[in-house]
């Protein structure tokens, strides 16, 4: 061999690497298992589960309007917006405003956190969409009160890739 | 890809004190996806996406969104605040590998 050090160093600091991987990825791992984290690959049952327990969600469909188009020719941009009519005082407001997609692969596409300085609820986001499936807008008001309007989109080409 | 981080705000021209106004906002951002490889298993790796938008008016918080990756590129966000003084309205946007964008819009009275 005719240059062997720079090899070793290649090899050790190669080693090192995969520690530092292997090390970084555990307690992310382990958080996870203990507080479920935004942006996990999972189940909508699941996902429902960890955001809202076993909490009953009503029928919203008198005070959200949640616009989403019924056909989504590219499921890679879809526009949804999400209005509720719905005083904004801090005696009583609009805390969450949940956008679930149940057939992508991350269903919690977003959770927007309002304060009553906002004025009105109304909130709006391009979103993916990786099939044809119930996209749903779940509001949580400051009382606890959950409500849920749901669309079923029809995606010609989705957009989660993977 | 030089692009990324580039905020464009969109505020109504006109603002009567009291209002309650619709903001518009746009950032470049590739909000990359899950990958896999060729077994179906997903690639294991720091995805560059937003996970936090904030929104400030007058140095309170207005809005925050915890986005995921089923955000599509280039996100477009909008919101609404109520217009009680003239000041700074500033939108941040966070990425996972710790970017840190912002955009700022400066609410006057006509």
């Amino acid at each position: 061999m005719r240059n062997p050090m720079p090899r070793r160093a290649v090899l050790k600091t190669l080693g090192a690497l995969g520690l530092g991987v292997a090390a970084g990825l555990e307690p992310g791992a382990r958080a996870h298992a203990q507080a479920p984290s935004f942006g996990q690959n999972e189940s909508v049952q699941d996902a429902m589960k960890w955001l809202f327990g076993g909490k009953t969600i009503k029928d919203g469909s008198a005070i959200i309007k949640f616009d989403i188009p019924l056909i989504a020719e590219n499921g890679s941009v879809v526009p949804v917006a999400v209005s509720v009519d719905s005083p904004m005082t801090p005696a009583s407001y609009v805390k969450y405003i949940y956008i679930v997609a149940d057939k992508n692969r991350i269903p919690v596409v977003t959770r927007v956190t309002l304060a009553p300085e906002a004025g009105k609820a109304s909130v709006g986001a391009n979103i993916r969409l990786g099939e044809t499936g119930e996209v749903r807008a779940i509001v949580e008001q400051s009382d606890g009160t959950l409500l849920q309007v749901a669309r079923e989109v029809k995606v010609t080409v989705g957009g989660c890739g993977g | 890809m030089s692009d990324i981080g580039k905020v464009r705000l969109r505020v109504p021209s006109s603002i009567k004190p009291g209002d309650v106004v619709q903001v518009r906002s746009l950032i470049i951002h590739p909000m990359e996806r899950i990958e896999r490889d060729p077994q179906g298993k997903i690639v294991a790796k720091n995805y560059n996406y937003i996970n936090k938008v904030i929104v400030t008016y007058l140095g309170k918080t207005v809005a925050v969104f915890d986005t995921t990756q089923s955000v599509a590129e280039n996100p477009f966000f909008s919101f609404t605040f109520k217009a009680t003084d003239p000041g700074q309205l500033k939108v941040q946007f966070l990425d996972t590998t710790g970017g840190r964008y912002e955009g700022t819009a400066d609410i006057k009275f006509s």
